[in-house]
C-alpha cells in the first residue's frame, strides 16, 4: 500500500522543470523521502552508549569512537530498508543516504546509512563526523530541499526528514551518478 | 637456501659481523674500478653500495666467497651488486647453468625506493630484466644523484630433478673496457622442499578499482574497454599467480561495506523474491574458472592446482537484498541462488576450493546495523547464526563443494569461538591476542574448524628478517594460515616517495611496460622462508618432536624460548571486551625487542642452517 501511495505521489508532483532529467528525478524521489521517513525512528539509531564516545577524547587510541560505534538494529533497519525502497523509485542506480546532525547549533553532522553503491558528495571515507556543509544546514533550517552538483558528474538532492514534532531532524541524500561505474567504491 | 663458505656444509656455518661486509664494500669502493659483488639475500644494498642501516645488525658471513646451499623443488637467491665509483654504462651478464642441470635462474633489477621519511634509498620492487643487461649508473629511471652502486636479485630455481651436488653460477660486468667475473657456488643437497607449506600464506586485497590507477598505460589504452578485456583479466589471474610462485595465496573480496558486488565477481542475478534467478555466469566463470580448475596456474614451477580458498560475494545486500531482511522473500532469494551456485560448482568439478561466506563490514561504515568484521558486540551473533542457517538451507547436507563460513575476529574472539561453535568454522584471528588464549586451539581443531592469524606487512625500514617473523610465528602457535590483511597498495608514488611499503608486497609492472604486478625483496625472503619451514615440518610428520624443532628454531631466530613466543593470559581477558581500548590491548601485548629493534637481518639464515643441517642428517639416517 505504502509503494502505491507513493507512486500516486510521484505521479502527481511530477512537474516539467528546466533541471537534468536525472536531478529531477532524484528530486522526485527526495520529496517521497520526506514523506516516508521517521524522524523519530531516524533518532534512535545511534544508541545513547555509542554517542557518549563520541565526545571521550583518548590521545592513546584515535580509534575509540569507531570501536564503540553502535546502532539500535530495530531502528536501522527500519530505516534502511526504507532507504532502499526509496532508490527503487530511481529508474538508473542511485542511493538515499541518511544524515543526522551531531548538535543542536548545527556545527557538525554524521552519516547514519548508506547504501549499495555507495555514493556521496559529501561522505569523506572512514569519518566519523564531519563538519555541517552549508546545504545541509539549510535544509535542516529551512525544510527546503537543495539540489547540489559539485563534482560533474554526481547530483544529490537533499531533503528534511521530519519527526513527529514536525521538527527537521535529518537529512536525506538522495544520490546519482551520471555514469554509473559497477566497481567503484568496492574496497 | 644457505649461505656458507665455499668448499664447505659445516654446521653452524662460521659467522663474521656485518662489518666485515661494510669494510669489504667500503674497501672496494675505494678503487676506481668496477666492481661486482655478490651479497647474501638477507643484507640489502643501497645506492652507493652500502648494506642498508636495517641490515646491518645482521650476523653475516664474508661476502666475497658466497655460496648458497639449498635443497631440491626449491629457489636459491642472493643479490649481486654492481659499483661503478665513477657512474657510466655497464652490461651485466649471467652465464647459464648446463642444460639438463635442472637449474634456471632469473634476474631482477632492484627498485631503489626513496623514502622521504628516513630520507634514504632502499630496494624491493623487482623488475624483470634479461641476461646481458645493459645500463649505467646513475640509473637513467631511478634518478639517483651521484648513485654509484646497483644491485640485482639472483633468483636460482632448483628442481627436484637436479643431481644433488656441487654447481657453479658465473656472472661478469663489463665497464669502461674492463672485465670483472664473479662465481657463486651452488651446492644441492638431497633435500626436497615438500610441495605443502607448513603455514597457508595468505596475501590480500578489496575490490578491484584500484588495477585501472596501479596500471595507467594499460587503463589508457583500453579505455572503457579496460575492465571488460583479455587484459584485465589476465592481470587478475596474473595477481594469483605471482603470490602462488611464491608458496602463498592471495585473496581479494569483491564488494564494498555497503553491499556492493563487482560484476566479474558474482553472476548475475535477475528478479526479485521468490523469482530471484542467475542469469548469467559469464564473467564469473571468466574471472574463477581458470583459478578454481587450477588451469591458471600452468607452466609454473609449482604443479598446477585449484586455488585452495576464494571469498564468495555473499553480503547482507547479496544475493538477498537487504530490504527484505527477516521476512521470507530474504530467505528466498538467498536459498534460491546460493543453491543455485552450488549446483554450478558442483557440475563444474570445483571441489577443491573452500568457498567462504565472509562479512567484511562494520557498523561504522554506515551500510549496515552489525558488525561483520571484528564483531564486537555480543547483540551482533545473531547475525551469524541467521547466516549459517541460510547456508545451511542451501547447500545440499552430502554436497561435495566446500561451503565455509569465515569470520575474522579480534575483540571478543575468545567468546565468538564458544557462542558461534557450529556456525562459524573459519577463524582468522588478530595476532597477539589470539596468543592470549593457546588453550582453544586445540579444541577448536578437533572440533574441524580452521584457524588462522592476522597481521600486517613489515616495512622495508624493517630488517630483512622481520618478513619471517609471522610465517614462523604462526607455526609456532599452531595457527594453519597467515593473513596479510592488505598487500597491492603501495602508495601514490611508491618510486620517489615511499611510504615503507606497509601495505603491499608486489608492484604494479606498468611503469616497465609490464601489464602484471612484478615482486619484491620481501616477498622473495617471505617465500624462502616457506620453503624452509615446509622441511621442517615435514620432519615432524616423519617423527621428530615438534616442540624440540620449535625450541630450537626460534633460539636461533632471536635467542628466545617457546615461552617468550606467547603472552601470559592478561587480567584484561577476563574484563568485558566492551571496555578496552585499543592501548589497553596494546599494553596487554608488548613484546620484547628480540621480536622487534634487536631481531637482526640474518635470523632467518640462522634457521636454515639448522633445518638444512636436520634434514640432511635425518635423511643420511633413513638411509642407512
Amino acid at each position: 500500500m505504502r509503494r502505491l501511495l507513493c507512486a500516486i505521489f510521484i505521479a502527481a508532483t511530477a512537474t516539467f522543470s528546466a533541471e537534468s532529467p536525472q536531478a529531477a528525478e532524484l528530486r522526485r524521489v527526495a520529496e517521497v523521502a520526506s514523506v516516508m521517513l521517521d524522524g523519530d525512528v531516524c533518532l534512535r539509531i545511534e544508541t545513547p552508549r555509542s554517542k557518549d564516545f563520541a565526545n571521550l577524547k583518548d590521545p592513546r587510541d584515535p580509534w575509540r569512537y569507531g570501536d564503540n560505534y553502535d546502532v539500535d538494529g530495530a531502528a536501522f533497519n527500519q530505516t534502511k530498508k526504507t532507504l532502499i525502497r526509496l532508490s527503487r523509485l530511481c529508474q538508473h542506480a542511485c542511493d538515499v543516504n541518511l544524515w543526522m546532525p551531531v548538535d543542536s547549533d548545527l556545527a557538525s553532522v554524521q552519516i547514519v546509512i548508506r547504501n549499495v553503491h555507495e555514493i556521496s558528495q559529501f561522505w569523506k571515507w572512514g569519518d566519523m563526523r564531519q563538519p555541517m556543509p552549508s546545504e545541509m544546514a539549510r535544509v535542516l533550517k529551512t525544510a527546503t530541499r537543495v539540489t547540489v552538483q559539485h563534482q560533474p558528474d554526481i547530483v544529490s538532492v537533499l531533503a528534511p526528514v521530519f519527526d513527529s514534532l514536525n521538527n527537521v531532524v535529518g537529512v536525506a541524500e538522495v544520490v546519482g551518478k551520471t555514469a554509473p561505474d559497477p566497481r567503484g567504491n568496492v574496497k | 637456501m644457505l649461505v656458507l663458505n665455499r668448499g664447505r656444509l659445516r654446521l653452524p656455518i662460521e659467522r663474521l659481523r656485518c662489518t666485515v661486509a661494510l669494510v669489504f664494500l667500503a674497501l672496494s669502493s675505494l678503487h676506481a674500478a668496477p666492481t661486482l659483488r655478490a651479497l647474501p639475500e638477507h643484507l640489502r644494498s643501497d645506492a652507493f653500495g652500502e648494506i642498508i642501516g636495517a641490515d646491518r645488525l645482521a650476523e653475516s658471513t664474508a661476502t666475497s666467497d658466497l655460496q648458497l646451499v639449498t635443497p631440491r623443488g626449491a629457489y636459491a637467491s642472493c643479490h649481486l651488486v654492481v659499483g661503478l665509483r665513477t657512474g657510466g654504462a655497464y652490461t651485466l651478464t649471467l652465464n647459464p647453468i648446463a642444460r639438463g642441470s635442472g637449474i634456471e635462474t632469473s634476474l631482477y633489477r632492484e627498485w631503489l625506493h626513496y623514502l622521504p621519511a628516513t630520507n634514504e634509498y632502499i630496494p624491493d620492487a623487482l623488475i624483470p630484466i634479461k641476461s646481458p643487461y645493459q645500463s649505467r649508473l646513475p640509473s637513467p629511471d631511478n634518478r639517483i644523484p651521484a648513485q654509484t652502486a646497483q644491485g640485482f636479485w639472483l633468483d636460482i630455481w632448483v628442481s627436484t630433478d637436479t643431481p644433488p651436488g656441487n654447481y657453479t653460477l658465473t656472472a661478469r660486468l663489463v665497464s669502461s673496457g674492463e672485465t670483472v667475473p664473479l662465481s657463486i657456488g651452488l651446492m644441492v643437497l638431497k633435500v626436497e622442499v615438500p610441495e605443502e607449506d607448513a603455514v597457508v600464506m595468505d596475501h590480500n586485497t578489496y575490490g578491484t578499482s584500484w588495477l585501472a590507477d596501479q596500471y595507467p598505460h594499460l587503463a589508457k589504452k583500453l579505455g572503457r574497454r579496460f575492465f571488460d578485456s583479455a587484459e584485465y583479466f589476465h592481470l587478475l589471474h596474473a595477481y594469483h599467480r605471482i603470490f602462488y610462485e611464491h608458496r602463498g595465496i592471495f585473496h581479494q573480496l569483491g564488494y564494498g561495506h555497503a553491499g556492493k558486488v563487482s560484476p566479474e565477481f558474482a553472476p548475475k542475478l535477475e528478479g526479485r523474491g521468490k523469482d530471484r534467478h542467475i542469469v548469467d555466469w559469464a564473467l564469473y566463470d571468466r574471472h574463477y574458472a581458470p583459478l578454481l580448475d587450477g588451469s591458471a596456474f600452468r607452466n609454473m614451477h609449482r604443479s598446477a592446482r585449484p586455488i585452495p580458498y576464494v571469498y564468495l560475494p555473499i553480503n547482507p545486500e547479496w544475493p538477498a537484498s537487504f530490504e527484505n531482511w527477516g521476512e521470507p522473500g530474504y530467505e528466498r532469494e538467498f536459498v534460491n541462488v546460493i543453491s543455485a551456485m552450488e549446483q554450478h560448482f558442483r557440475e563444474k568439478g570445483w571441489v577443491n576450493t573452500r568457498f567462504e561466506m565472509f562479512f567484511n563490514h562494520k557498523k561504522r561504515y554506515k551500510g549496515f546495523s552489525w558488525d561483520g568484521d571484528e564483531a564486537r558486540f555480543p547483540g551482533d551473533y545473531g547475525y551469524f547464526r541467521e547466516y549459517a542457517r541460510l547456508l545451511h538451507q542451501a547447500v545440499p547436507p552430502n554436497s561435495p563443494v566446500q561451503f565455509v563460513f569465515r569470520a575474522d575476529v579480534s575483540w571478543t574472539m575468545e567468546r565468538q569461538w564458544h557462542e558461534l561453535a557450529g556456525v562459524v568454522n573459519f577463524w582468522v584471528c588478530g595476532g597477539g591476542m589470539f596468543s592470549w588464549y593457546p588453550d582453544h586451539l586445540k579444541e577448536l581443531k578437533e572440533r574441524g574448524d580452521t584457524v588462522w592469524t592476522y597481521g600486517g606487512t613489515p616495512a622495508v625500514t624493517e630488517p630483512s628478517s622481520h618478513i619471517s617473523l609471522e610465517v614462523l610465528r604462526a607455526w609456532i602457535e599452531g595457527s594453519q594460515g597467515f593473513v596479510r590483511w592488505l598487500t597491492t597498495s603501495p602508495g601514490l608514488d611508491p618510486w620517489f616517495h615511499f611510504e615503507g611499503g606497509t601495505e603491499t608486497l608486489i608492484y604494479p609492472g606498468d611503469r616497465f611496460s609490464l601489464a602484471e604486478p612484478i615482486p619484491s625483496i620481501r616477498l622473495k625472503l617471505e617465500r624462502n622462508t616457506l620453503q624452509d619451514l615446509a622441511i621442517l615440518n615435514e620432519l615432524t610428520s616423519r617423527g621428530t618432536e615438534a616442540a624440540s624443532l620449535k625450541a630450537a628454531a626460534v633460539q636461533l631466530f632471536n635467542g628466545t624460548t617457546l615461552q617468550d613466543w606467547r603472552f601470559p593470559r592478561p587480567a584484561l581477558a577476563n574484563t568485558d571486551p566492551l571496555e578496552w581500548s585499543n592501548a589497553d590491548i596494546d599494553d596487554a601485548a608488548q613484546y620484547s625487542a628480540k621480536f622487534g629493534k634487536e631481531l637482526d637481518a640474518a635470523a632467518w639464515s640462522r634457521v636454515r642452517t639448522y633445518i638444512y643441517e636436520k634434514a640432511s642428517g635425518e635423511r643420511a639416517s633413513a638411509g642407512r
